[in-house]
């Protein structure tokens, strides 16, 4: 079984995000840039996969600026077996779309005769929440999103799902496109042979002309603001005076 | 930008397991001075031990620069870890340079720590003066009987090997030294009970002694009557490592410093706001950057085969006093609440003391500076 995990270049989560001057999005200049934590949480279920000797190969994707690289080299050196690089202009402003993505992808998982794909369930800058659905819908293939947790069986994959107020289990056949949620598992510190061992593999290059996708924006963003800074607390002396703050101030009760 | 694609790689790996398992372990292994066991197997599995080994002895094969990285990360999360890493890197290092290929077998289980390893220099009577050792190795057959006692071991009441420095020619000064590999739970060796120390808590430390501990043919590391000069030959790497372990300690003081005085308020303001505590952290931050940089300057000469050594002992002796004065300055930030146990900064502080008197004082490291400087010249 083959399995394709698409990985994105995010800021790094650690990171206090700033937005530019003119509003036009945020700064990403000179700063700490790593790969989207559910990523790693989707390349950490398909290794396991491999381990266990259930997966063939693991193949990573990424579409970016060239510096993308580092984060197939983190894939590498993560346990991937492949990572095959889409590399957009170093100028590439925005994010691609996440239907251009899908497309992207879905081309990738045709040619390279995929079985399944994991992705994180969403990307920690913008916070889509759409790749994974759009991917499965493109390819035709069956979708499994928020995963918590992963069974393969002959032919089928089990997918529990964190839904509001519960989990909720499904079997897709395979191929089939799955998301991961926050509690599916940890992922691996990665070990510094690994990272030795990951310099001596290729990144592969697929020139985005060769896929024939249209990437022109389709959304337009307007703004991007600051959140609101947070109000200072105030204390309160006693429980009645608490209970009457959220009664008159607050509206909560 | 000093750094390449992959020494950012290895920065970045290892500073989420620190920030991870070693930080917050830190206040409670300092308060119960334990080995923490469990955190250096997980550091074994993740290659934090042995990190210049060659990948045809089953390690990494990092470079000088990479270990430094790597004990700045380390030490920013626990000073004790950041040692065991160094210490580590001491020996594994002996032994890819003078191992026989019997000898280098032993490098797997000390990676991993299955091995404890002990670095045994030290005698009451032979500090920073080394040619005073008492301890002797004396021919018997095929192999030598070791007698002496070494004090201030890290490792010694835990270890399960010795690279123990010994007399082997009583008249041959310098080169009458050799270093034996000794298994610490032979018959003969007896450990003294754990030393407490100001800082560095989890680092366990205390006395060896050899009474007729009968060594075999194997246990000679390297050359006979070369010990003192095999030992030599890897200080400049002990003192780049440990000069990165002062500047971990440091800058884990600097960053819980701007946290506090963003928080903390006086006189109706955060004291951040305060002209007075901002220069305590624009001190802490220029001079821990510039006692980063020279270590830096120190790795890469001896990743160039430069003539490091001077470089070396400014960067020890630099970052230790710098890892003093400026943890001193994080308590200063940080108030009464900076005196307290179970602050960092209060640990920091004691932890930081040692830099300037381990692997070789800060005094020593100026005598070296001089020497250098009288002998090779003032030109930069
Ligand atoms: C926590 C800890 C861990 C240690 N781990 C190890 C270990 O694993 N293995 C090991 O072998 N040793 C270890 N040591 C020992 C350490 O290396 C010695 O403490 C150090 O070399 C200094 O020697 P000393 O304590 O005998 O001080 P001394 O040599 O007695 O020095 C006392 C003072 O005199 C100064 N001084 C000495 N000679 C001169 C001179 N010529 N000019 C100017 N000043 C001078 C020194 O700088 C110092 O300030 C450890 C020590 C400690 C505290
Ligand atoms: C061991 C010990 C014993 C003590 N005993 C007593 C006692 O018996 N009785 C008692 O009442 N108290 C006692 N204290 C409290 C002590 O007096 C306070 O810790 C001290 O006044 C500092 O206040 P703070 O800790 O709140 O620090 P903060 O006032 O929060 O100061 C934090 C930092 O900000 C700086 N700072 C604050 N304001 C300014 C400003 N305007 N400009 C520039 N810098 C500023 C300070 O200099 C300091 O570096 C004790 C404290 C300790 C640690």
């Amino acid at each position: 079984m083959k399995i394709l995990v698409p990985v994105k270049r995010v800021v790094d989560y650690n990171v206090r995000v700033r937005v530019r001057a003119d509003g036009s999005g945020i700064e990403t200049g000179n700063v700490k840039m790593s790969m989207n934590p559910f990523d790693e949480i989707a390349l950490e279920e398909a290794v396991r996969l491999k381990e266990k000797g259930i997966a063939t190969e693991v193949l990573a994707v990424s579409i970016g600026v060239p510096q993308t690289r580092d984060t197939l080299r983190t894939a590498l050196a993560m346990g991937a077996d492949r990572a095959l690089l889409v590399a957009l202009p170093q100028d590439a402003e925005q994010d691609l779309e996440p239907l251009c993505v899908a497309r992207i992808l879905a081309k990738i998982a045709d040619s390279e005769k995929v079985d399944l794909v994991i992705a994180g369930k969403q990307a920690i800058d913008n916070d889509m929440n759409a790749t994974g659905q759009m991917l499965a819908a493109a390819l035709g293939w069956g979708q499994g999103t928020y995963a918590s947790a992963v069974d393969v069986a002959e032919g089928s994959v089990q997918v529990t799902r964190e839904v509001d107020g519960g989990l909720q289990t499904l079997r897709l056949k395979i191929p089939a496109v799955i998301t991961t949620d926050l509690r599916l598992n940890q992922p691996r510190y990665v070990a510094l042979p690994a990272i030795m061992k990951a310099k001596k593999k290729t990144i592969e290059d697929i020139p985005l002309e060769t896929l024939g996708i249209d990437i022109t924006p389709r959304l337009e963003i307007l703004k991007t603001v600051e959140p609101p800074t947070r109000q200072a607390g105030v204390k309160v002396h006693s429980v009645d005076e608490l209970l009457s703050k959220l009664k008159t101030e607050a509206g909560v009760l | 930008m000093f750094l390449n694609e992959t020494q950012e790689e290895v920065r970045a790996t290892t500073r989420s397991f620190v920030n991870a398992v070693v930080r917050p372990a830190a206040e409670a292994l300092d308060r119960e001075e334990r080995f923490p066991a469990e955190i250096y197997e997980e550091m074994g599995k993740l290659g934090l031990f042995g990190i210049a080994v060659p990948e045809e002895l089953g390690g990494p094969g990092f470079d000088t620069l990479t270990y430094a990285v790597v004990m700045e990360e380390l030490s920013r999360g626990y000073a004790s870890v950041a040692d065991q890493c160094g210490l580590v890197e001491l020996i594994t290092t002996l032994l890819v340079r003078h191992g026989t290929p019997e000898q280098q077998k032993l490098l797997p289980s000390i990676m991993s720590m299955q091995q404890k390893v002990a670095y045994c220099i030290t005698e009451p009577e032979a500090g920073t003066d080394v040619s005073g050792i008492r301890t002797t190795a004396v021919k018997d057959g095929e192999g030598w009987v070791l007698n002496g006692g070494k004090i201030w071991i890290h490792n010694a009441p835990v270890a399960d090997l010795g690279f123990v420095l010994a007399r082997t020619d009583k008249e041959a000064g310098n080169r009458g030294m050799s270093i034996f590999i000794v298994d610490l739970h032979a018959k003969g060796v007896e450990r003294g009970p754990k030393e407490h120390k100001m800082g560095q808590r989890a680092s366990q430390v205390g006395a060896l002694d050899f009474q007729d501990v009968r060594l075999g043919p194997n246990a000679l590391l390297g050359e006979m009557n070369r010990g003192f000069h095999m030992m030599m030959s890897v200080l400049d790497k002990g003192r780049v490592g440990i000069a990165s372990l002062a500047v971990g300690i440091a800058q884990a003081g600097l960053e819980a410093a701007v946290e506090y005085a963003g928080t903390r308020k006086q006189f109706g303001k955060h004291i951040s706001e305060f002209q007075g505590v901002q220069w305590l952290l624009a001190d802490m931050a220029k001079d821990i950057e510039a006692a980063r940089l020279l270590v830096y300057a120190a790795a890469m000469k001896i990743d160039h085969g430069l003539d490091a050594t001077r470089s070396c002992s400014m960067a020890k002796c630099f970052a230790g006093d710098m890892a003093v004065a400026r943890t001193a300055d994080a308590v200063q930030v940080f108030g009464g609440s900076g005196y307290i146990r179970g602050f960092e900064v209060e640990r920091l502080y004691r932890d930081a003391k040692i830099t300037q008197i381990y692997e070789g004082t800060n005094q020593i490291q100026r005598m070296i500076i001089a020497r250098e400087l009288l002998k090779k010249g003032a030109t930069a």
